[in-house]
């Protein structure tokens, strides 16, 4: 295809940035960067046109090139173009080389054998260095902005590429000395000097020189990939200079330098720090955070370097100053700043928190910053906001909030008040009138005045009901505030019912420390009311909310009341709602007289029927289980139809629910218990169950059929009896039993599990055998096989052995009934009076059993 | 530190979206950064469309505020900050950093460099104090000059080729937009040894140094025994100094009258090189003494070429310029009010203007006002229901002026008539707007014979000062007001 027109790729342009992703699937999204890059070398385009096609690849290079050979071809192709511009003044030089970078970096085609970026980087390095490129390359008008550019590629691939220019690290050093711009320079040689220390100090190496190498180090010869090989396997999160982060995670500790090393580095550092003023405000803040992070935790390299500059930094409104200021007070703590130091830092930020002539969002971080204070000694909790230790209430006093301020500001001062609240409080109040509690319980008050506001802006509400949170989460613990702060929410309910879903929210939310209060305060306010205003649906859902077993008359006779004027369905079913709240809270007597009025009284048939339902279920279920029933379904809780949620909720209640056992079971040791033998199952269990059932079967005609065991209720951690299970043996076999369990869960589910198989074992099958006693084994066993004699039958048999032999075999399945070792003589008790004492030859191969049964 | 995406979103209420993506940069690089470094946090930067809705959201800035909305009203969901979460495709994209200002909402995502998961603290991210600085950046670059519709776009249409110049990757080089507009424009100025990054060429021409002293002063006064009347005088000082060579050395000293009010929370601009600590510390926060810090104020700098920002200051003078009482009396339909303003005997009595806004909230429009005024003209807004005072040039030789009248009003018709959160039942106010010129409330000046310049050639020096009001209120005293904590501790 021919280059496209100008008015084509406008229009291209243009719908491609309405959605890129829409444009891509689209028929041309295929031949985007394709096409981008062949009309870049066409002569229809003109320059500005062209700047706008580069400043696409800029923005999307994933979507026109998605992978790293279509990035490593189009950085090709974007060099080709730039090799190929006419010497010329040309706008296209700057963004050419941005966008190659952009491409590579972004495309992860920045690598060794990536033929673009051996051609990239030397290029931005000989453009950077001012080395003469020959006089095609650029007119020399263009040359400085273009070595700017250089410099900020260079730093851009090196922040994608950690070490990829450590090897210039003596290059930038000398040219930092001499002429030329000083801010992409010192930028740069501040970004690759603490990724070398990274890298350096994960490998376990110094500097190796890397500071003194000179200019000669990078001239001529490959490139030096060596640093950025490591740090390619390590391109992992940074540890912020922050005391939060973890004290090794920095791992700089680790850096061993030599003498040599370490006041080469910190010559360097002293370099970039004098040099800093030279700097944009924002590029300053830039160099002392990078220099922070190269800094913290190295041995021997004494933060007191950043000292000059602080007393100028500290003077100044600019916010990105001030936080690189606090970063360093974070990274060095007391070996940068005293007691005194810290105590004027907080104060400069005290002010800048409300300077007036400082915008909002600024105010904002500032108060942020002033909860998070890196305090050289912190006394709280880390992580949790707090006001530090030397912001006294008289620096606070500013900071206070009033119902002038902007929603944000007054939630971040309201949070700051109610830190001095606190702190008041531990101080035992001296009995000021104007202690901050009292102004926090009038500025509460003049909140939910506003928000009481018939008609007016439901932000205000909003704010209302987060400062209440936020003084409930704070002052807790505070009687003293929730108090009033109770009677104020139940007359703001008072003044405007229409805030109901407000209240309910906040009941969500608030600990018990103001639910609990607010939740009473509430009922009696809806259940004071006559049940026929306008805001009746708003009582309802609050009711529907605050409803529970107490106080049941008044809430049933303020229902009855309203039942009258519930007229449309809407209404019907919010007092329906409230209805299913009492039943789920155990209401009774009055409710099922209620619940059939309404099954008899509401004109709608679905109100009817949900009356009725109610009623029955009520009388049919026992108090659990009915609240399982009407609870939130644990099946679809994401589910917002009540409808849906309800049926589920029921299907959930009613049915029996397939579960994992929550119940261990296994065989105890054998004891005599009665004519026949009885299995001792031990039993525990993870969470209490109750009624619980548990069916044993085997397969084939092995036993007699099995009884069910039953158990009204075990809880984990209470010792259980053993549970006792007879065994009627058909035929004498091991076998397995498959158990089943049914029981109820607390909140009232029936539950169906299968457990587990137990194990039966030949042994179990007999009587286990009284104990003869001790030394007199041989004769009782003897005596024991004559008595048997009389009556009974004597047989020997003769039977093969398996491999394991004759001694492995008896003590597997006739151990318990061993009465005497040598000569091995057992005798087992069957269920009528001896099935028959045995005793065997056990030396021949063929071992010959004799048998005596009665 | 680096940004990852930029968003200017004009705010137009009442349209489908309720905005326009006016302009976005994204910074590939830097997303990819954050992609590995957020790691299994990561949130990926969404498409303009779904960020103009979510962002919006976030905001409270689209229309629909009639049901409550759990993820936005929810007591739970507070922001102290001007920094979001923004849920975008049932993730949240955060830290957004977000502000609106003048109908524009000025929106970036700083780069995180570690996991999200859990959320580290804002002042451990340096990129948020950076994109705060690149937002307010392009804030000032739109709002220079500009006032017309088509100036904006100008700007607007400048906008790319500026950060492709002060932000080609997403790190912020410098805030000063003008400045690289004009670096862009005279490409040819050949730069000298040592150049500073934020001085984009030298000037040429006759040496000159204009300095000029604003302060405003803001009140809030209330007549009632038990809260305090309050007021403050903030100051900020702006230089623009036409000097030779690349970094001509100025210091500039304010100066206080025998009876001036010291200056107190000073704020710099970055150019002044050092300071005396007595600036540093003097603060408004410590009670005041006799022994403040009262001048003069050196400030040694560098100064860049364009006009700057010297510094900034906070004063508390003795007495507010004009003290005034308002009483309104609710009968039936009608207010009675009174208003008393009298001049401190101190203060200059030449104003460029001098008005009171009398304004009546939540009520219907004026119907009928009967008014008696011992000086000045009075102007009857009715649809506003907004009366204004006008004062003029001069206050009369006894430097007190009252106004009484009867106001009634008609039926309220809730979206014709100002509504007004502060202004419930008796609650009202009036606001006083000034100006006067050639004239500092603390007495503040610049002795041009103290400007000491070290360049070639004797700079011509001029200085200018004016005093302007600002939220100048005079609450009704007879019913309650909004207070501030400082007003209370009498």
């Amino acid at each position: 295809m021919g280059p496209l027109g100008r008015e084509t790729w406008a229009q291209r342009l243009g719908t491609f940035r309405a959605s890129p992703s829409a444009f891509m699937a689209g028929p041309e999204g295929e031949d985007l960067g394709r096409d981008l890059l062949s009309d870049l070398r066409s002569e229809k385009l003109s320059e500005p046109m062209k700047v706008a096609l580069l400043a696409l690849s800029l923005e999307y290079p994933d979507q026109l090139w998605p992978d790293a050979p279509a990035a490593e071809a189009a950085a090709t192709s974007l060099l080709d173009t730039l090799v190929l511009l006419p010497p010329r003044p040309s706008a296209l030089r700057r963004p050419l080389l941005l966008a190659a970078t952009t491409a590579l970096a972004a495309g992860g085609a920045l690598n060794p054998a990536s033929g673009a970026s051996g051609r990239l980087l030397p290029l931005l390095l000989g453009l950077a260095s001012g080395r003469d490129l020959g006089r095609s390359f650029c007119p020399a008008s263009e040359q400085r902005p273009l070595q700017a550019t250089a410099w900020e590629c260079l730093r851009e691939l090196e922040s994608c590429r950690p070490g990829l220019l450590g090897g210039c690290l003596g290059l930038l050093r000398a040219l930092l000395g001499r002429e030329g711009p000083a801010q992409p320079l010192s930028l740069l040689l501040a970004l690759a000097l603490r990724n070398a220390l990274v890298i350096q100090a994960r490998a376990g190496a110094g500097l190796q020189g890397l500071l003194t190498a000179g200019e000669s180090s990078m001239e001529g010869g490959p490139w030096n990939w060596m640093l950025a090989e490591e740090g390619e396997v390590h391109l992992q999160p940074q540890a912020p200079s922050w005391p939060a982060a973890e004290e090794d995670e920095c791992g700089l500790a680790a850096l061993e330098l030599s003498p040599e090393e370490a006041r080469e580095l910190r010559a360097t550092v002293a370099q970039l720090l004098d040099a800093s003023y030279l700097l944009t405000p924002v590029a300053q803040a830039q160099l002392l955070w990078l220099l922070g992070w190269a800094l913290r935790g190295l041995r021997g390299q004494p933060p007191v370097l950043f000292k000059p500059q602080l007393v100028r930094l500290l003077g100044t409104a600019q916010l990105t100053l001030l936080h690189a200021m606090l970063a360093l007070k974070a990274a060095f703590g007391e070996a940068l700043f005293t007691a005194q130091d810290e105590a004027l830092l907080l104060r400069r930020l005290t002010l800048a928190a409300q300077h007036p002539a400082l915008p909002l969002p600024t105010h904002l971080f500032y108060l942020h910053c002033l909860l998070n204070f890196p305090e050289n000694w912190p006394l709280g909790p880390t992580g949790e906001e707090a006001a530090p230790l030397l912001l006294g209430s008289q620096l606070c006093r500013g900071l206070l909030p009033s119902l002038l301020h902007e929603p944000m500001a007054l939630l971040a001062r309201l949070h700051l008040l109610c830190l001095l609240c606190v702190e008041d409080e531990e101080k035992e109040g001296k009995g000021q009138d104007r202690s901050p509690r009292h102004y926090l319980e009038e500025l509460l008050a003049g909140l939910r005045q506003r928000a009481a506001l018939d008609g007016g802006p439901r932000a205000l509400a909003t704010l209302c009901f987060q400062a209440s949170y936020l003084v409930a989460h704070c002052l807790a613990g505070q009687p003293v505030v929730l108090i009033p702060l109770t009677q104020g929410l139940a007359q703001l309910y008072r003044a405007r019912p229409a805030l109901a879903p407000h209240f309910v929210d906040l009941l969500d939310h608030v600990g018990p420390e103001l639910q609990e209060p607010l939740r009473v305060a509430l009922r009696q306010e809806v259940a004071s009311r006559p049940g026929r205003e306008e805001a009746l649906r708003w009582h309802l859902q609050m009711l529907a909310s605050v409803a529970d077993g107490d106080a049941q008359s008044a809430t049933l006779s303020f229902l009855r009341a309203a039942a009258a004027h519930c007229t449309d369905w809407g209404l019907q079913q919010a007092l329906l709602r409230v209805c299913r709240a009492l039943l789920r809270a155990g209401v009774g007597g009055g409710l099922a007289d209620l619940l059939q009025e309404l099954a008899r009284q509401l004109e709608d048939p679905d109100g009817q029927d949900h009356a009725r339902l109610y009623y029955i279920l009520l009388a049919h279920l026992a108090g659990p289980k009915l609240g399982v029933a009407l609870g939130p379904s644990l099946a679809a809780p994401a589910l917002a139809s009540s409808l849906v949620a309800e049926n589920q909720g029921f299907a959930a209640a009613l049915m029996v629910q397939e579960a994992p056992a929550p119940i261990r079971l296994s065989v105890g040791p054998r004891r005599a218990e009665g004519a026949v033998p009885v299995l001792r199952l031990q039993v525990e269990v993870l969470e209490p169950v109750y009624s619980l059932e548990l069916r044993f079967r085997v397969e084939g005609q092995l036993y007699a059929p099995l009884g069910a065991v039953h158990v009204p209720c075990l809880c984990p951690g209470r010792p259980t009896r053993p549970l006792l299970l007879p065994l009627q043996p058909r035929r004498p076999a091991p076998a397995r039993l498959a158990v089943r369990a049914l029981y109820s869960t607390p909140s009232g589910l029936t539950c169906h599990a299968h457990l587990p198989p137990l194990l039966v074992a030949f042994a179990d099958l007999f009587l286990p055998f009284p104990q003869p006693p001790e030394g007199a084994q041989l004769d009782f066993f003897e005596e024991l096989w004559d008595s048997c004699l009389p009556k009974g039958t004597e047989s020997r048999l003769w039977c093969p052995l398996g491999p394991e032999g004759l001694e492995a075999l008896v003590s597997r399945h006739l151990e318990p009934f061993v009465v005497v070792a040598q000569p091995r003589c057992t005798f087992f008790p069957a269920r009528s009076r001896l099935t028959g004492p045995r005793r065997w030859g056990a030396s021949s191969p063929q071992p010959s059993v004799w048998v005596v049964t009665d | 530190m680096a940004q990852r995406a930029v968003w200017l979103i004009s705010h137009e209420s009442g349209t489908p979206l309720g905005g326009i993506v006016k302009f976005s940069r994204r910074y590939p690089t830097v997303e990819k950064r954050a992609k590995v470094f957020n790691g299994a946090s990561y949130v990926p930067v969404p498409e303009d469309g779904p960020f103009l809705k979510a962002l919006l959201f976030e905001l409270r800035l689209l229309d629909d505020e009639k049901d409550f909305l759990e993820s936005r009203d929810s007591c739970s969901h507070i922001n102290k900050t001007s920094i979001y979460g923004v849920p975008v495709g049932g993730e949240e994209l955060w830290p957004v950093v977000a502000f609106l200002k003048n109908g524009m909402i000025y929106a970036c995502v700083p780069l995180v460099e570690q996991t999200l998961s859990p959320r580290p603290p804002l002042i451990s991210i340096s990129g948020i104090s950076q994109g705060f600085e690149l937002l307010f950046g392009v804030q000032d670059f739109l709002s220079s000059g500009q006032k017309t519709d088509s100036e904006l776009n100008t700007k607007l249409s400048q906008l790319s080729d500026l950060l492709l110049q002060t932000c080609p990757f997403g790190t912020l080089l410098d805030a000063n937009l003008q400045n690289s507009l004009d670096s862009i424009n005279s490409a040819s100025v050949t730069h000298l040894q040592k150049q500073p990054a934020w001085k984009t060429g030298t000037y040429k021409g006759k040496p000159q140094v204009s300095i000029s002293i604003t302060e405003k002063v803001n009140s809030m006064q209330y007549d009632k025994q038990e809260i305090a009347d309050t007021w403050q005088v903030v100051g900020v000082v702006t230089c623009k100094c036409d000097l030779e060579g690349s970094m001509p050395n100025v210091t500039i000293s304010l100066s206080l009258p025998t009876n001036g009010s010291p200056l107190q929370d000073i704020l710099v601009h970055p150019c002044v090189t050092s300071l005396d600590s007595a600036i540093l510390t003097s603060s408004s926060i410590d009670a005041m003494d006799d022994s403040a810090f009262s001048g003069p104020y050196k400030f040694p700098l560098t100064p860049p070429l364009e006009s700057f920002n010297l510094c900034y200051y906070t004063s508390q003078v003795p007495v507010p310029p004009i003290l005034g009482f308002y009483q309104v009396k609710e009968e039936e339909v009608q207010l009675k009010i009174t208003v008393n303003l009298k001049l401190h005997e101190s203060v200059k009595n030449s104003f460029e203007f001098c008005e009171a806004h009398i304004p009546f909230y939540n009520r219907g429009p004026i119907t009928h006002v009967e008014y008696k005024a011992s000086f000045g003209q009075l102007e009857v807004f009715r649809e506003k229901s907004l009366l204004v005072w006008i004062i003029g040039q001069k206050f009369p030789k006894s430097m007190e002026i009252s106004l009484s009248g009867t106001i009634t009003f008609g039926a309220k018709n809730h979206e014709k008539q100002p509504f007004d959160q502060i202004c419930i039942g008796g609650t009202a106010y009036l606001k006083l707007h000034f100006r006067i010129l050639d004239y500092t409330l603390t007495g503040c000046y610049v002795d041009q014979h103290s400007v000491q310049v070290f360049a070639s050639g004797k700079p011509k020096i001029s200085t200018y000062r004016k005093l302007i009001s600002s939220d100048y209120y005079i609450w009704n005293s007879k019913a309650p007001a909004p207070v501030t904590y400082g007003s209370l501790l009498l």
